[in-house]
């Protein structure tokens, strides 16, 4: 029988997430927030389950309803269940305005979107009424009933689109008042009306492999032909675009020449195919995408410099780079060989050694686009999909910590928004929910992350999600890394259904993001059926039921199969045996869907038994789609007729290389770097240093870039698993009133229950300095990530020391752009000279090269590039945890340094964002020392921890400079320092510049002098600043005679609520 | 000769996942632990005499089972009721001990473990949090607490605050005050929960659920401030002596 069962809290308790939505509204439209008075919050489920009244009204009070907590609603099924008439009038008599003016927002998911709690509750109900339901339905959606003053339709209509739902996956109705009353939606016929169906292309029907007809309608499931050869070039270019193939021209004559070549029509011949078929033109236009075969990192680019022109570090660029990856990525980690890097760059991540038993990994995803369109369900899937990237790297690792990173335009941006766009506060919203649910929901602790705010990041929100594993270095006798097939092994798709979500993910993510950019691209995860999957497959893994594994993601089936293909040399399946959400899918569908949750497994023959019995008992679903072969052929079949076969070699290496040209103009005003030269400070300029250095400081604090993270790092579960060690923040005074926390550079974790070893993660990312120059970015990217884990105890200099560096370049498009193109060459060759003078490995990596927004804003073509952004992620060892450090202050009286070069600039730093007519000194750009950086690094990581414990505390100086970096350092305990700044370095740079190798750190009054002497010896610059006060005061002096200048002073209170910037976030 | 260590028996499956960190919490305490799938249980038939027998401690960890679909906790109650059958109460009352953990404790909860008067919501400000937090054991029923003073520990939830049914409140209260079940309070109030609750036991003080995370303390260094006092780096953290105590408790018998 049908039924609907509305949810709601009790009216006297308080209603959470109405509270919830209604904050969002007032953060969308405050002026609309007035208006609502009163607001509910009601889940609703909608169910199609064969069994009888009688069993069915008891299962839906057990499973739906918490007495204590709630209201239900059934129609007439329940009436007992709420108060006098069992409705919604019930509620609605109670709200504190009466009579008031009631309206209802109800949301359901479109068809065929996963649908999480519709899932749940059907699994509820099996367990309650002790029976498998395999023809049952359930649906979940949820209705929103609330009272106001002067509310209408369209009111009501905008606010669905703009707060409430997502219009790409959901779908909703204003219900008035009146039919708030009606008892209509509780109708049977009503009831299977709302219950989302699939409707197929063409063919309905719902078949299953054991029937004896699969074909009821003989041409569904037959291949589309497309004739290739009788096209000019301007149609196939046509074809491709509308197709969404995103294959040039270039690519399709490739295409073209393949088939048409008279060896291979011959062997296409025996298999009865002909022309290339739509399935086969698809799994080529995955597999040559931009996103899988990176193919402008592997181009052909001649680049033009620029004339030295009053830049003083011009770096040496060849004219001709046969490829970058190779020459600047893969190239730099081959110069840097180190006993403890196990595998990079040919798996799903990089891997590398912890100690004797057990290794690492390391990946971070980007999920720009599909972001862009729904914030929470790309993220979310951003960062399962990251996790399934580990779970299929080498022979199957445990995902034990992620990472995020967003770049979005600022929270409050109030200009009109381009046709399309989402509000930079809406997708911030999403993507904190999407990583909260698909982390938190995992089991996997979120250790450290970044926020970075730029204006050009509305058209493309940047989305990098990561994750770290975990695996013994053997695994049933096999070198963890070692992938490996035999002809004969069976082909297992494992976890979740196929559906039309995601098709196209690949070629989509290819090309820019514009308004009609398809529907299908979005998908939402299903973090339960993955857990579920990770957890079988692990133990799968460790009794040996499969002999090698890698995830579905992009390009789906194509993909993984296609790719393991190669370790035996072909593989042949037949898509009709893979499960699926709904019926009606097309063969190309079925083939590269990107629906969630699905890894690709290699079974030995004689392990299936084994394999299949595990698997049912961890209630996850498992299909044999077929077997890995040595024909050299990719064979996809559809029930047994054959639909696909590609020659390997042309799938992987057919793909015509790209050339592209790349040239560098100077930056913008012959950008000097700040060198060993200080500008004098002049009378004036220390002057207008006085008046303004307490609101430049407090203005600082609360940039976007800067400000507490708190809110958001909170919502993140940072701990689960056991193995925390330094914290996202640090906390002065936890659990009582006085609590108060302050950032930490980097998260460590101790990965093993029985061993001290740690891991240390941090990133850096600096696109701000694109402006100037990206080979200085990228500089300072891998810098900053480098120090970061430094902060907080990693090892550095010795020969065994691990760390590793993971890149991801997102781009705006470089191609037929040589200007951007150059700025990529740039950036890629900054990274190499950092990593070789850091001799710090490149392990994994990543490129989102597409990074445009092209549309309409109020009717005007707008075009939005995103900033060259490069994120740069650390993975180093901590060789005891014990030895671990954080970025606050700990004594008073401890002495407080500036640690490093100091060699600040102005040029790209958070103050002359702040001050962008600031014309007190000229403008120079912080460039790096790698000499004193390699002695100094040494120095804080060397000799297994004994001299790193010395240092109390270190905070790397970054956005906002070195006296944000100090108040940072003072925020928790909320103690007062007093600083004295050298007289002969410039007040300004020195306050506000930012640049590379510099770091705050405390020395306890005993270590103090003896640390400065060892400093000296090795020719590690430092200047001590201050000390540790006990007031509650931040004081800057200047040095001088008689007496010193104070430049500076303000209560850490203000400050702290600088920071914090209450009420900008949520 | 051989003493045969008491065993735990730590449930995992459909989205538990903190379960080995509370299996290693266990063995830190000397414990035997064993980890095992819910469906294995239930494929295998083990009835409640097959647990009471091999079992001195049963215990559910921390989790998003089934999603938290449906309210926290709520389906793999149903599970542990319809499907496994294991009447706790009887476990505790031939000398067994339970203890729920953060969604293992809402699960409790939903099983009615604690009474029919008291449920477990979302957090009075609507968001998941993450923090550490003081907490003092009260009322000295509850076997797992016994000798604690007031300890920190993390939480880690979205819905952590407890409820008491509005209509009955204030008998309903008094009367878990009266029989110890409410024995466990913040310092502060984290999530809204009635009247600073962090945890609750049954009237035998056996069976034991709290929203704090005991687990993630059985190491100094987790605690967000151990880098000011370096000195305890060793030291183990105050959450394992709740793990101790059962020990402690199992071998008594």
């Amino acid at each position: 029988m049908f039924a609907r069962i509305e949810v709601a809290v009790r009216p006297d308790l308080l209603d959470s997430p109405a509270q919830g939505i209604l904050r969002r509204i007032e953060l969308a439209n405050p002026a609309l927030r007035r208006k609502l008075r009163w607001a509910r919050m009601l889940d609703i489920y909608w169910i199609d389950i064969l069994v009888t009244r009688e069993e069915l009204i008891p299962a839906m009070g057990e499973v739906c309803w918490d007495p204590v907590l709630q209201w239900m609603f059934t129609g007439n099924l329940m009436p007992s269940a709420a108060g006098k008439t069992g409705g919604l009038q019930d509620l609605m008599q109670l709200a504190p305005f009466r009579p008031g003016s009631f309206w209802g927002i109800e949301r359901r998911f479109r068809p065929g979107v996963t649908d999480n709690r519709g899932r749940t509750l059907l699994e509820a109900f099996e367990i309650v009424l002790g029976k498998k339901l395999p023809q049952a339905r359930a649906a979940s959606g949820g209705l929103f009933l609330l009272e106001g003053t002067e509310l209408d339709d369209e009111i009501l209509a905008n606010l669905a689109r703009e707060v409430f739902c997502n219009e790409l996956i959901e779908t909703w109705t204003v219900v008035p008042e009146d039919g708030l009353k009606k008892n209509d939606r509780f109708h049977q016929e009503r009831i299977k009306y709302d219950l989302p169906k699939v409707l197929g292309g063409g063919a309905i029907r719902s078949f299953s492999p054991s029937s004896s007809s699969l074909f009821p309608d003989s041409s569904f499931g037959r291949p589309e032909t497309l004739v290739l050869d009788s096209l000019s070039d301007s149609q196939l270019e046509d074809l491709s675009q509308r197709k969404l193939w995103a294959l040039s021209l270039l690519e399709m004559k490739a295409v073209r020449d393949h088939f048409s070549s008279p060896e291979e029509k011959g062997k296409r011949q025996g298999l009865g195919l002909t022309d290339p078929t739509d399935v086969e033109m698809e799994v080529i236009a995955q597999t040559w995408s931009e996103h899988c075969k990176h193919k402008i990192f592997n181009a052909k680019i001649s680049y033009r410099g620029a004339k030295n022109n009053g830049n003083s570090y011009e770096p040496a660029i060849p004219s001709e780079i046969n490829g970058l990856f190779k020459s600047t990525i893969s190239g730099t980690t081959a110069e840097l060989p180190k006993p403890w890097l196990i595998s990079v760059f040919d798996d799903n991540a990089g891997i590398c050694a912890l100690d004797e038993e057990d290794a690492f990994c390391i990946k971070v995803e980007t999920h720009n686009s599909p972001s862009a369109l729904d914030p929470y369900g790309g993220a979310l899937t951003g960062i399962v999909g990251v996790n399934r990237d580990i779970l299929g790297c080498g022979y199957g690792a445990k995902p034990i910590f992620n990472t995020n990173v967003f770049c979005v335009a600022p929270p409050d941006y109030s200009q009109d928004l381009p046709d399309r766009l989402l509000h930079p506060r809406r997708i911030l919203d999403g993507v904190r929910r999407g990583v909260e649910h698909g982390g938190n929901q995992s089991g996997i602790p979120t250790v450290n992350g970044a926020l970075v705010f730029d204006n050009r990041y509305l058209g493309k929100p940047l989305v990098y999600c990561g994750t770290g594993g975990l695996m013994p270095r053997k695994i049933q006798n096999e070198r963890c890394e070692v992938k490996k097939v035999d002809v004969g092994d069976r082909i297992y798709m494992v976890g979740g259904r196929i559906g039309k979500d995601g098709i196209h993910g690949a070629t989509f993510s290819s090309l820019a993001l514009d308004e009609s950019s398809p529907l299908s691209a979005v998908q939402l995860g299903d973090p339960l059926t993955q857990k579920r999957a990770a957890d079988f497959l692990l133990e799968a893994r460790d009794l040996g039921l499969y002999r090698a594994i890698t995830d579905n993601g992009a390009g789906g089936l194509s993909s993984s199969v296609g790719e393991m293909a190669l370790l035996s040399g072909g593989a042949s399946i037949d898509v009709i045996l893979a499960k699926t959400k709904y019926s009606g899918l097309k063969p190309f569908e079925l083939v590269i869907s990107e629906s969630q949750e699905r890894m690709t497994v290699a079974v030995p023959p004689e392990k299936q038994h084994d394999f299949l019995a595990l698997a049912e008992r961890r209630a996850v679903e498992v299909s044999d789609l077929g077997e890995f072969t040595n024909t050299g052929r990719f064979e996809i079949a559809y029930a047994g007729q054959i639909v696909a076969s590609l020659d390997l070699q042309f799938l992987h290496g057919g793909v015509p290389r790209l050339e592209l040209k790349a040239e560098w103009k100077s930056p913008p005003a012959g950008v000097t770097s700040v060198g060993s030269v200080a500008i004098e400070n002049t009378p004036e300029s220390l002057r207008s240093f006085e008046l303004l250095a307490a609101d430049i400081l407090l203005g600082l604090m609360s940039r976007p870039n800067i400000a507490s993270k708190e809110w958001l790092i909170r919502q993140y579960d940072h701990e689960v698993q056991g193995m925390s060690v330094v914290k996202p923040l640090h906390t002065a005074f936890a659990g009582t009133p006085s609590s108060w926390s302050g950032p930490n550079d980097a998260g460590v974790v101790k990965p093993k229950p029985f061993s001290d070893i740690g891991l240390a993660v941090g990133c850096g990312i600096n696109p701000k300095l694109s402006d100037i120059d990206p080979f200085i970015m990228a500089q300072s990217a891998v810098d900053e990530a480098v120090r970061n884990v430094l902060c907080v105890g990693a090892e550095f200099g010795q020969r065994e020391s691990v760390l590793a560096l993971v890149d991801n370049f997102c781009w705006p498009d470089p191609v037929g752009d040589p200007l951007k193109c150059g700025w990529l060459v740039r950036a890629c060759y900054g990274l190499r000279d950092a990593a070789l003078a850091l001799s710090a490995p490149l392990v994994s990596g990543k490129d989102s090269m597409k990074n445009d927004f092209r549309g309409k804003r109020n009717g005007q073509p707008i075009s939005i590039s995103v900033p060259p952004t490069l994120l740069m992620t650390a993975v180093a060892r901590v060789a005891d945890i014990k030895f671990a450090r954080t970025a606050d202050f700990k004594t008073v009286g401890d002495w407080i340094y500036l640690l490093g070069p100091s060699e600040l600039g102005l040029l790209g730093s958070e103050f002359l964002d702040l001050h962008s007519d600031f014309s007190e000194i000229p403008l120079r750009v912080g460039t790096p020392l790698w000499n004193v950086a390699r002695r100094l690094y040494s120095w804080i990581g060397g000799t297994q921890g004994k001299q790193q414990n010395k240092l109390k505390s270190l905070h790397d100086v970054s956005d906002g400079g070195v006296l944000v970096a100090v108040a940072e350092c003072l925020l928790a305990r909320g103690w007062g320092a007093t600083l004295t700044l050298p007289p002969e370095r410039n007040a300004w740079e020195l306050a506000w510049g930012e640049g590379f190798h510099t770091f705050i750190a405390s020395l306890s009054d005993e270590e103090g002098v003896g640390v400065e002497a060892e400093w000296r010896e090795l020719g590690i610059p430092f200047i001590r600043l201050g000390k540790v006060e006990p007031h509650d005061r931040f004081e800057v002096l200047l040095e001088g005679s008689p007496s010193d200048r104070s430049l500076l002073r303000l209560p850490i209170q203000k400050l702290r609520s600088a920071w914090l910037k209450e009420g900008y976030w949520e | 000769m051989i003493v045969q260590k008491p065993r735990v028996l730590v449930l995992t499956g459909d989205g538990i996942n903190c379960e080995i960190e509370t299996a290693q919490a266990f063995r830190m305490a000397r414990f035997d632990t064993d980890i095992r799938h819910l469906n294995d249980l239930i494929h295998e038939g083990v009835r409640l005499d097959d647990l009471s027998k091999n079992y001195a401690v049963l215990a559910l960890p921390g989790g998003f089972s089934f999603g938290d679909d449906l309210t926290s906790g709520k389906v793999l109650a149903l599970k542990l009721v319809h499907r496994l059958g294991w009447d706790l109460s009887t476990f505790a009352a031939r000398g067994g001990l339970v203890i729920g953990i953060c969604n293992g404790f809402q699960a409790l909860i939903r099983m009615g473990i604690f009474g029919s008067d008291v449920s477990i919501t979302h957090n009075h400000h609507g968001k998941f949090l993450n923090t550490w937090v003081k907490v003092t054991p009260t009322g000295g029923r509850c076997v797992w607490l016994k000798g604690l003073g007031t300890v920190d520990l993390p939480i880690r939830h979205g819905e952590g605050r407890i409820m008491i049914a509005s209509g009955r409140r204030a008998e309903a209260f008094d009367k878990m005050e009266r029989l110890g079940v409410t024995c466990l309070r913040y310092e502060g109030n984290p999530n809204g929960s009635e009247d600073r609750l962090a945890g609750l036991c049954d009237v035998t003080g056996r069976i034991f659920g709290l929203m704090p995370h005991p687990e993630a303390f059985v190491r100094w260094t987790s605690h967000p401030e151990w880098t000011s006092q370096s000195a305890r780096a060793s030291a183990p953290g105050q959450g394992l002596a709740v793990f101790e105590n059962a020990f402690l408790e199992a071998n008594a018998k």
